[in-house]
C-alpha cells in the first residue's frame, strides 16, 4: 500500500483548513478511492420511477463497475455488474430500456433479466453439460436497497443498512426531495464531462461564497425569469483585468435570492461524511420555485423541527448532490483524476398541474445542466482549478479551506449535528474530512466513529 | 411539329420551370443559413436573435443510446428534460448573460465556426417552410479545448417581408453523453 494512515492525514488538515492538492491529480490517490471508497460506500444508481415495468433497466455506475439496475418480475430492484461471466463482455450496451434477457453478443451466453444464466451455446456439444449454469450468473451488487424511492447499491457485503449509511443527515438530504409529493424522474437525464476532479465538483455544491462571482452574468435581468432583479441594479463593475474586488461577498443582491450577507446559513453534519450546506428557510437566500410543499403535515413530520429550516444543498457522501430548488439529483462521476462525468436527475411530483410541472422543467433545463446559465461557468472553474493544480510548483501549495476552521460550534438536536452562521467552508472541510478518514480502509465502525462530529470544527 | 412532340416540350419546360423555381427557394435558405452563421461565428447575437420570431421554441433534446428496437425513443421529447428549451425571451436572457462582461465560460470568447450543410427543404406551403440541415459546430477554447458538434437541425421558418424568420428550432446533437464541459454557444 502506497499511503500510509499518517501520510493520508497530511492530505487534509481539519485543524488549519488545508489540502495537498496532489488529492486532485495523483493517479495513485484516484486507484486508492476507487478501492477504498468506491468499492466500499452505498452510491445512488437510479430512482424507481426511472424503471417501472418488469424488465425495465437503466445502466449506471458504480467506480468503474457499470452496473444494469433492472425490474424484477415480482416488483423488486436488482443490480448487476454489466460483464458476462464467460469474457467480460458488456451484456447490455444501452443507456436504458426495457430488456427481456441479456444477451452477450460475444459467444452468445444469455442471461434472465434477473442475471441468471439461461442459454449457453454448445451447452451440450462443446461443455458436454458439464458447466454449472447457476454458478455463473451476471455478478451481482452485493447490497442493493431504496430509500424513499432512490436506488442505492454497495458492492460491500459487509455495509451497514442503507437507511443506516444514510444517517440522520443522509435521510434529510435525500427528504427534502421525497416530501414533496409523490416524486417521479423527468425523462432524460442530461449527461456531460468536465475535466475536474470529481471532489472539486462535489465541494463546489455547498460553496455558497462562488455564486456572486462565478455566477454574476447569471444575476442579470431575464437570465433567470424567477429573479426579480429589477430593483437591484447595484452590480459592482468587473473588470477581469486588474480589478480589486474587495466587496464582492457583500453585495447585496437582495432579489437574486443566493447573494449576500444577510443570509442564516446553516451547514448540518453527519456520519460517513455527509453534509448539508446553505441557507436556512428564514434567509434572504432561500429561494425555492414552490417552497409550499413544506407546510403539508407529511414535510412537516418527516423533516422535524431542524430539518424544516433547511434550504441548502445536501451531498449524500461520495457523489450524490440532492438539489432543492428545482428537486433534482446530481452525480459527479469520477472517470479519470482529470475527468468526471456529470449526470442530472429531475424529480417532479407527478399530481401537479400540466403548466406547474412544464416550468418546473424548463427551470431546470435552465438553470443546471451544460447549458444552465449556472453550470456553464462552473465547468469552467473547476476544469481551470484542477489543471493549474498539477504543475510541480502549483501542487507544493495548499487548497484552502480556513473561512471560518475553528468557529464552527456544532449544536446537537433532533438527531442532527449543526453549525449556524454565515458562510462558511465547514460542509466542505468536513466532507475532506470524512474523506481522509475513507482513505485509511477503516473497518465500518471505526469509520464511523471517525466521522462522527465532535463539538468544533 | 407533332401535337406528342410539342406537348412533351411543354412538359419538358414546366419541369425546367418547376426546378429553378425550387433551386431559387433552395438558393434563399441556403443563404439565409449563411448570413446567420456568420453572426453566430461573429458574436453579433442580438442580430442572430432578431431572426427569431416572437413565438419561437428553441429545443434541444438528450438523446440516448438505445437498443435498434427502441430507436423511437432515443430523443426526450418537448415536456421531458433537454440541453435547451428556451422561448425567445430565455434566448434573449442568455444574451444578456453574455454581453454582461462577467460570463467567464465566454471570456475569452469561444473561437467558433459553424458549417451548414445538406440543406433540404421537406415542406413548403408558401407561407412556411420545414427545413433539414445538417450542422458542423467547431469550438476552440483557451489553448487546448476543442469541441466538435454534428449534428442536425429541423426548422420551421416563416416566410416575412423578403427573407425569413425562424419560428421553431430543434437541434439533434449525435452525442449521448455530451463530451464537453458546457454548451455556452448556440446552434
Amino acid at each position: 500500500m502506497a499511503f500510509a494512515n499518517s501520510e493520508i492525514d497530511d492530505l487534509v488538515s481539519l485543524e488549519r483548513g488545508e489540502l495537498d492538492r496532489r488529492i486532485y491529480s495523483d493517479p495513485a490517490i484516484f486507484e486508492l478511492e476507487m478501492e477504498r471508497i468506491f468499492a466500499r460506500s452505498w452510491l445512488f444508481l437510479c430512482h424507481e420511477t426511472q424503471i417501472p415495468e418488469p424488465g425495465d433497466f437503466f445502466q449506471s455506475v458504480m467506480g468503474r463497475d457499470n452496473v444494469l439496475v433492472v425490474r424484477q418480475k415480482d416488483g423488486t430492484v436488482r443490480a448487476m455488474l454489466n460483464t458476462c461471466a464467460h469474457r467480460g463482455n458488456a451484456v447490455c450496451r444501452a443507456e436504458e430500456g426495457n430488456a427481456k434477457s441479456f444477451l452477450c453478443t460475444y459467444h452468445g451466453w444469455s442471461y434472465g433479466i434477473d442475471g441468471r444464466l439461461n442459454g449457453v451455446p454448445g451447452f451440450s456439444t462443446f461443455y458436454k453439460g458439464e458447466l454449472d449454469k447457476s454458478r455463473h450468473g451476471l455478478a451481482q451488487v452485493a447490497q442493493v436497497a431504496s430509500y424513499k424511492g432512490f436506488v442505492f447499491g454497495t458492492h460491500d457485503a459487509s455495509a451497514p443498512p442503507l437507511e443506516e449509511f444514510l444517517g440522520a443527515t443522509g435521510r434529510l438530504g435525500l427528504d427534502t426531495i421525497a416530501l414533496r409529493g409523490e416524486m417521479e424522474v423527468v425523462p432524460g437525464i442530461q449527461k456531460f464531462v468536465i475535466e475536474c476532479n470529481w471532489k472539486i465538483a462535489v465541494d463546489n455544491l455547498f460553496d455558497w461564497y462562488h455564486p456572486q462571482i462565478t455566477h454574476a452574468s447569471a444575476f442579470q435581468p431575464n437570465v433567470l425569469p424567477s429573479v426579480d432583479l429589477r430593483r437591484h441594479n447595484d452590480f459592482e463593475k468587473i473588470d477581469m483585468s486588474g480589478v480589486n474586488m474587495q466587496s464582492g461577498a457583500n453585495l447585496e443582491l437582495a432579489g437574486s435570492g443566493i447573494v449576500g450577507t444577510k443570509f442564516d446559513q446553516m451547514v448540518v453534519l453527519g456520519e460517513y461524511g455527509h453534509a448539508i450546506g446553505g441557507p436556512t428557510t428564514n434567509s434572504s437566500g432561500y429561494f425555492e420555485f414552490d417552497p409550499t410543499w413544506r407546510d403539508t403535515p407529511q414535510a412537516k413530520a418527516g423533516l422535524g423541527p431542524v430539518g424544516l429550516r433547511v434550504a441548502g444543498h445536501p451531498n449524500i457522501f461520495p457523489t450524490t448532490w440532492a438539489t432543492g430548488a428545482q428537486p433534482q439529483i446530481s452525480l459527479r462521476i469520477p472517470r479519470e483524476p482529470n475527468r468526471t462525468e456529470i449526470w442530472w436527475f429531475t424529480l417532479v411530483d407527478r399530481n401537479l398541474p400540466r403548466e406547474t410541472r412544464d416550468f418546473m422543467v424548463s427551470m431546470a433545463n435552465r438553470v443546471f445542466g451544460p447549458a444552465g446559465v449556472l453550470e456553464q461557468e462552473d465547468g469552467e472553474n473547476w476544469a481551470q482549478a484542477t489543471a493549474q493544480s498539477r504543475g510541480i510548483a502549483s501542487r507544493r501549495m495548499k487548497h484552502l479551506i480556513n473561512m471560518g476552521v475553528g468557529r464552527g460550534k456544532i449544536i446537537k438536536e433532533a438527531g442532527l449535528a449543526r453549525i449556524e452562521g454565515l458562510t462558511s467552508e465547514h460542509a466542505q472541510l468536513w466532507t475532506y474530512h470524512s474523506w481522509a478518514q475513507w482513505m485509511k480502509g477503516l473497518p465500518w465502525d471505526e469509520l464511523k466513529a471517525a466521522t462522527t462530529p465532535g463539538d468544533c470544527i | 411539329m407533332s401535337e406528342h412532340a410539342q406537348m412533351s416540350t411543354e412538359t419538358h419546360a414546366a419541369a425546367r420551370e418547376e426546378r429553378i423555381t425550387a433551386m431559387l427557394h433552395h438558393y434563399e435558405v441556403e443563404r439565409f443559413y449563411y448570413d446567420e452563421a456568420a453572426l453566430l461565428d461573429a458574436h453579433r447575437y442580438e442580430e442572430w436573435l432578431a431572426l427569431f420570431a416572437e413565438d419561437a421554441r428553441y429545443f434541444m433534446p438528450i438523446r440516448r443510446t438505445r437498443t435498434q428496437r427502441e430507436m423511437d425513443k432515443q430523443f426526450t421529447q418537448p415536456g421531458e428534460m433537454a440541453f435547451f428549451d428556451d422561448t425567445k425571451m430565455l434566448l434573449a436572457g442568455r444574451i444578456e448573460k453574455l454581453k454582461s462582461g462577467r460570463s467567464w465560460a465566454e471570456d475569452p470568447p469561444s473561437r467558433t465556426r459553424h458549417l451548414i450543410t445538406n440543406i433540404r427543404i421537406v415542406k413548403d406551403d408558401g407561407r412556411m417552410l420545414e427545413v433539414e440541415s445538417n450542422f458542423h459546430l467547431y469550438r476552440t477554447r483557451l489553448n487546448s479545448e476543442e469541441t466538435s458538434w454534428i449534428g442536425s437541425r429541423r426548422d420551421v421558418l416563416r416566410r416575412v417581408g423578403g427573407s425569413f424568420q425562424i419560428a421553431d428550432r430543434k437541434i439533434f446533437l449525435e452525442q449521448t453523453v455530451l463530451l464537453s464541459r458546457n454548451l455556452s454557444n448556440f446552434f
